[in-house]
């Protein structure tokens, strides 16, 4: 043992779309579906390929953009983690949402042309920049990306509202985590396992919940052999009885 | 179980080296002074992230002795003078103050376990006082299965000090013997009787101390195998629930209390391993289980039942049911494992007040481990305590290819399974009943800092 040779590793199975080229878009990217079925000519796909600029690695703690600074650019995640968040005048933290590879952050910043928000890496991020001047002026030009931008749009103003109701931990807690679970599945990831990236007072933030009372939940929830935790990674061993307690947040 | 009798002397020349006992891995030698307070603060901060936050293994270290044991490489401080133990106990108390904050409280401790040293060095009211102290800082488990555990010298407490530590909330009591041969006790300054040693034994069983312990040590000065037999006999009649049977490491360049020890007096590698076959022979005759290196433990007691259900591990008190902790080490010396870093207090007197007295934790040095360092730790924890290795599992755990990965460990490997040690199938590694006996030599394998010493004679014991 000469060195500490890392020549059997294999390369990570983190969920990254990485798959793009100059004229295809990454396979789990939201503008990905637009060109493809609409029979985009070259040149349009061209000009969409021209306005996405990638960014990358972040890491830890870094910021995409934050709150109150000049809205310019969507972002699209490409790997890693990125949360949203906003921080009151006392100080205090509020989680808005977490982001997975393939989704958009920074929606909510067209009007007033300010982000509302921080945007923050959990782990190694890596995020495609799209210019909005660049992306209004597409959106114009071709019906398919105005109406994938509105889909955006309207599938956003939907999501922030879901853990706001009068649901209780055990819900919460079910409905987080198979939502979690649908949104890697419908990126082509394993469906049923996955890495519980945020700190658990993230998810507690998030679902308004003590970081105490998420991790009490959890343990109750593996202990019932409806998951299994090791570490950060978490698997969903039974779906059915997750989904029957989420059933009032997850209706849709 | 195969016999003593089966290792030949080429065999046993082959293996008569020096190496870790792998408490840790990375091994002790490799922590360094580039792991401080911050690094140590970053680590349990993290360590309160995960969605379910391991629970907390707590261990104090007592440094202070009454008399010297020639053979004891521990980290401890001889004296008469018990007024020490105040002051002591007040930068204990700073620690706790400092540390206790960072792990977040719905954390409990689980395990909490006081070694030295010598524990039996404060008296009662100064124990409760430092319990009530560590009780108000975390939260203690209420689980009817944590381990509070303390390592008692019987020459030095009566049975009414033993009955006192239960109400404190301890139930596992771990008591020094090493040899009842009194030629060996000469030889070490140690004489202790089984009549005192039976009394601390009975005192804890009488008052509700779930389970008992015995140290021994083989490989001691003027040790015979009629004598150790003797001992074992005495053991065996006292009815511990564990017995661990130590290796003696003679590093007198180290442990300057080793240099009363004469080298002619130590008994040689087949001697040594015929001490341990002795022992394994008699204990397993007795009903005990060899758990593997210096463990034995009765076929009902938690430790066998662990290994049954796979969740064995080891840590620096040898092997532990309770391996999901992070670790926090209190008092001069100790060790702490917390996520995936370890840390080692200061280890003296001085700076170990000094720097809990400028306000700072008393952390000296330490090692956060690498992916590499927890890939090698997971093998060498897997074969030394389960005896086994499943490839596909480790593959994917860790996503190596095994093969490429530990080329050259299976190189090394393939030498020991020659010499029928381990078992290499394309889908497992299985340590063999003889194996059992080598395991920090099939460790060693996988070890990937080894190489790259100068000397490792220097820092390690013998193997064997």
């Amino acid at each position: 043992m000469t060195q500490l040779h890392q020549s059997g590793k294999l390369p990570p199975h983190n969920p990254i779309a990485d798959d793009g080229d100059a004229v295809h878009f990454c396979s789990t990217c939201a503008f990905g579906s637009v060109c493809l079925p609409a029979g985009l000519n070259k040149t349009a796909l061209n000009d969409l390929h021209m306005l996405v600029e990638h960014v990358g690695p972040l890491h830890t703690g870094d910021h995409i953009f934050r709150s109150g600074e000049r809205f310019g650019a969507l972002y699209a995640v490409r790997a890693g983690m990125v949360k949203t968040r906003q921080i009151d005048d006392e100080g205090h933290e509020q989680v808005l949402g977490f982001h997975l590879p393939g989704e958009m952050i920074g929606l909510d910043a067209i009007h007033p042309a300010k982000y509302p928000c921080d945007a923050v890496a959990l782990d190694t991020v890596y995020v495609c920049r799209f210019s909005f001047p660049a992306l209004s002026t597409l959106a114009a030009k071709i019906p398919d990306v105005q109406q994938r931008l509105f889909d955006l749009l309207s599938a956003d103003i939907g999501k922030s509202s879901r853990f706001s109701g009068d649901h209780t931990a055990d819900e919460r807690l079910a409905a987080f985590l198979l939502d979690l679970a649908n949104r890697y599945a419908a990126r082509g990831f394993a469906p049923n396992a996955y890495r519980l990236v945020m700190p658990r007072a993230d998810i507690a933030n998030y679902l308004r919940l003590a970081a105490e009372t998420v991790s009490r939940v959890l343990r109750r929830f593996q202990d019932h052999g409806l998951i299994r935790v090791e570490g950060r990674e978490l698997e969903l061993a039974d779906k059915p009885a997750l989904q029957k307690l989420a059933r009032h947040i997850l209706r849709d | 179980m195969p016999t003593v009798a089966a290792f030949d002397p080429g065999l046993i020349a082959r293996y008569d080296v020096n190496g870790p006992r792998y408490t840790s891995y990375p091994a002790a030698p490799q922590f360094h002074a580039g792991f401080g307070e911050t690094q140590l603060r970053a680590a349990a901060h993290a360590s309160n992230e995960d969605p379910i936050p391991r629970p907390l293994s707590v261990y104090v270290h007592v440094p202070f002795c009454l008399s010297p044991c020639f053979y004891c490489g521990c980290t401890r401080i001889i004296t008469r003078d018990t007024g020490r133990s105040p002051i002591y106990l007040q930068r204990l108390h700073r620690e706790i103050e400092l540390i206790a904050p960072l792990f977040d409280r719905d954390r409990s401790v689980l395990q909490l376990h006081f070694g030295g040293g010598t524990p039996n060095f404060l008296d009662r009211s100064q124990m409760a006082e430092l319990l009530e102290t560590i009780a108000q800082h975390f939260s203690f488990s209420r689980d009817a299965h944590r381990e509070f555990g303390i390592e008692l010298d019987p020459r030095f407490c009566d049975a009414d000090y033993v009955r006192e530590l239960a109400p404190l909330g301890f139930n596992r009591v771990s008591v020094g013997i090493q040899d009842f041969d009194p030629e060996v006790q000469a030889a070490v300054n140690r004489i202790q009787s089984v009549a005192q040693t039976r009394a601390v034994l009975d005192a804890a069983r009488e008052s509700g101390f779930r389970s008992t312990s015995v140290d021994l040590i083989y490989g001691l000065p003027k040790q015979t195998l009629a004598g150790f037999a003797r001992t074992l006999d005495e053991v065996i009649a006292l009815e511990p629930d564990r017995v661990a049977a130590y290796a003696y490491a003679h590093l007198p360049q180290r442990f300057k209390a080793q240099r009363q020890i004469h080298a002619a007096d130590l008994p040689d590698a087949a001697m040594r391993l015929r001490l341990l076959g002795l022992t394994v022979e008699k204990l397993t005759a007795a009903g005990y289980r060899y758990i593997g290196m210096d463990h034995f433990a009765r076929a009902d007691d938690e430790l066998a039942r662990a290994q049954d259900a796979g969740t064995l591990q080891r840590n620096f008190q040898g092997y532990s049911t309770h391996g999901g902790c992070d670790l926090i080490g209190l008092g001069m010396s100790a060790i702490s494992h917390i996520g995936a870093s370890y840390s080692q207090n200061a280890h003296d007197l001085p700076r170990y007040y000094a720097a809990l007295d400028a306000g700072r934790l008393p952390v000296a040095r330490g090692l956060a481990l690498g992916e590499d360092d927890v890939i090698r730790a997971d093998a060498i924890g897997l074969l030394m305590c389960q005896g086994r290795l499943d490839i596909a599992a480790f593959e994917a755990r860790h996503s190596v290819d095994f093969q490429a990965y530990f080329a050259t460990a299976l190189r090394n490997l393939r030498k020991l399974a020659r010499d029928d040690l381990v078992e290499i199938a394309p889908e497992s590694l299985q340590v063999t009943a003889r194996g059992r006996y080598l395991l920090r030599h099939i460790a060693m394998c996988f070890d990937a800092y080894l190489a790259r010493e100068a000397a490792p004679a220097v820092r390690y014991s013998r193997a064997l």
